[in-house]
């Protein structure tokens, strides 16, 4: 067991050290990734990531497109939650130039993305469960993640990359009947986090896998800059919706679950992983409020000049998607085009700690950290 | 030693809740619930209103098209393109003609008078990320996605596999290769660039 192991004293068995490689096509670094572990036996003792294997010059590329041109590259950072990209690119627009949007697309914008975080804790969970050996869930997660795929598909066409939120709006209203769809999936889905925990959650094979494996506690977290569930995990309160509200989330009625260490210690995979499964109670809870609140008829589009064109400045807006804190820092020069477009990406914050808390553990149990830590790789290398 | 039998208790437990869920599932299981049988049998594809107002038009991500009898050439989804799938080529003739021979009708079924004639209208849907941005700046609402408010005409195509890359290129333009010459303007005199330099 992991438990013992980080405690043994090294020394007494200090032998050959192996450079193991881990990736880049390897399943469970979900995306291309590279990890370099230094091996002593069984143990770990030092992990490199290597990254830059799915680099799309994201940044650069921005600044050859117009600002509505960026939407579509947006999509393809993060991309199984897109939604939550453009709606945190949109939010930045905004603030960057002075907009007020409709009230109707406030909740249009809180719908979909609350629903877009529901489909990201799927894979989340169910990947987990996968990397550690656990094949039912995965099915079950992806069955329900695909009936909000068919409702976005539904709503833009697009099942993964949506273009939906713009700047100053959302490209279309919802369709007719949309809302109902809505409605009914929420119904369904709520039972099914019940299912989720009693496949996999409190499965003794998966709290002995996880709990106490891969501690990351609260201050290493907040140093390394981790945000989202991650940070969540270790304890601490911390969710830009209730801290920093954007759009119009002060509104809604929700609770922000932090890790106990119900199961080991506080921040250890389990804890991480735990806080996923509540926050998909949240994220229902949430759309329910805004289904109910939104305003019926209006129009999805703010006044806007035919052609983007922000005042001089910069701007720096954050947004909490279901990794974390996404942020986007813009330059405009007053041009068509953004001069500096910066992403900060919770995933690469995420990564950047695993050599912290994966030192001292054994080589499955760095697959276990992996998969806790939920990270795309299209966020990291963008 | 009621830690190890308690241990041993819960492994058995949860692994008999999770299997029931596993049986439950078993027995409510329909033929086909999971595994679609894909050329064969299709997912339904949502169901919604699609109209030609852009108040009531449901975007669908599919094959783009364009109806090239009602293009001006006034390359507003060029400029809207983020990635530059669209190449368009156009030479003045006169407002509103008909040119017979080249396919060319000088009237949009919208009414507007075509300056423009257009030897080249290509998409390279192997380079178009589906984001349906063309669609929007249209005037004449002549590029859609197949199966879109033109669906009609053209049946939604979203799986246009091909042996050959080039083969993905679309080409609408209606003028004859061998009579484009004849309407492309001679090109201006470059100014030569010393490379070497």
């Amino acid at each position: 067991m992991g438990i013992e192991t980080s405690t043994l004293d090294r020394s007494a068995i200090h032998g050959e050290e192996m450079v193991l490689n881990i990736g880049p096509q390897h399943p469970s670094t979900h995306g291309v990734l590279r990890l370099q572990v230094l091996t002593d036996g069984e143990i770990v003792t030092k992990i490199t990531p290597y990254i830059g294997y799915l680099h799309r010059c994201f940044e650069k590329h921005c600044e050859n497109v117009t600002y509505e041109q960026v939407i579509p590259y947006t999509d393809r950072c993060d991309y199984v939650a897109s939604m939550n990209n453009n709606f945190g690119y949109a939010v930045a627009m905004e603030e960057l130039m002075g907009i007020e949007v409709p009230e109707k697309v406030h909740h249009i914008r809180v719908i979909v993305a609350e629903l877009n975080r529901i489909a990201s804790h799927h894979l989340a969970i169910g990947t987990f469960g996968l990397d550690v050996g656990a094949f039912t869930p995965f099915l079950y997660c992806f069955r329900d993640r695909e009936r909000i795929l068919d409702l976005f598909e539904l709503l833009c066409g697009a099942r993964l990359l949506y273009n939906y939120i713009w700047v100053g709006g959302v490209s279309h209203d919802f369709p007719i009947g949309f809302v109902e769809k809505v409605y009914e999936f929420l119904d369904y889905f709520e039972p099914k986090i019940q299912e989720y925990n009693d496949l996999l959650t409190f499965n003794k094979i998966f709290i002995e896998r996880t709990a106490d494996v891969g501690v990351l506690p609260a201050d290493v977290a907040i140093s390394y800059g981790v945000s989202g569930p991650n940070l969540r995990g270790s304890g601490v309160k911390w969710d830009l919706r209730k801290n920093e509200p954007y759009s119009i989330y002060n509104k809604f009625e929700f609770d922000i679950p932090i890790g106990t260490g119900a199961m080991g210690t506080v921040g250890d995979c389990w804890d991480r992983y735990y806080v996923r499964i509540r926050e998909l109670e949240e994220s229902v809870k949430i759309t329910r409020q805004a289904l109910d609140q939104m305003p019926r008829e209006g129009d999805v589009h703010a006044a806007l000049p035919k052609k983007i064109r922000p005042p001089k400045g910069h701007v720096y807006s954050r947004t909490e998607t279901p990794r974390g804190d996404l942020g986007f820092y813009i330059i405009s020069d007053g041009k068509p085009k953004p001069f500096r477009l910066k992403l900060r990406s919770p995933a690469f914050t995420a990564l950047s700690c695993i050599d912290e808390i994966a030192r001292g553990w054994m080589i499955a149990d760095v697959i276990a950290i992996l998969g806790s830590l939920d990270i795309v790789l299209g966020e990291i290398d963008r | 030693m009621i830690r190890y039998f308690s241990n041993i208790w819960q492994s058995i437990t949860t692994l008999l809740i999770g299997l029931r869920i596993t049986l439950v599932h078993l027995a409510k299981a329909r033929k086909g619930i999971v595994t679609l049988q894909y050329p064969e049998e299709r997912w339904p594809r949502p169901e919604r209103n699609i109209g030609f107002s852009h108040d009531s038009y449901n975007v669908i991500r599919s094959r783009l098209h364009v109806d090239i009898d009602d293009c001006i050439g006034c390359l507003k989804c060029v400029r809207a393109c983020p990635v530059d799938c669209i190449h368009i080529k156009t030479v003045k003739v006169e407002k509103g003609t008909d040119i017979l021979e080249a396919n060319h009708i000088g009237i949009t079924s919208n009414g507007t008078q075509k300056r423009l004639l257009l030897t080249r209208f290509d998409i390279d849907m192997s380079e178009c990320c589906y984001c349906n941005l063309c669609v929007y700046p249209c005037p004449e609402d002549c590029i859609f996605m197949t199966g879109g408010p033109n669906s009609s005409k053209q049946e939604i195509d979203y799986e246009f596999s091909e042996y050959n890359r080039s083969d993905l290129i679309y080409r609408f333009a209606k003028v004859p290769k061998d009579q484009v010459e004849k309407y492309t303007p001679p090109p201006k005199e470059k100014v030569k660039i010393d490379v070497a330099g």
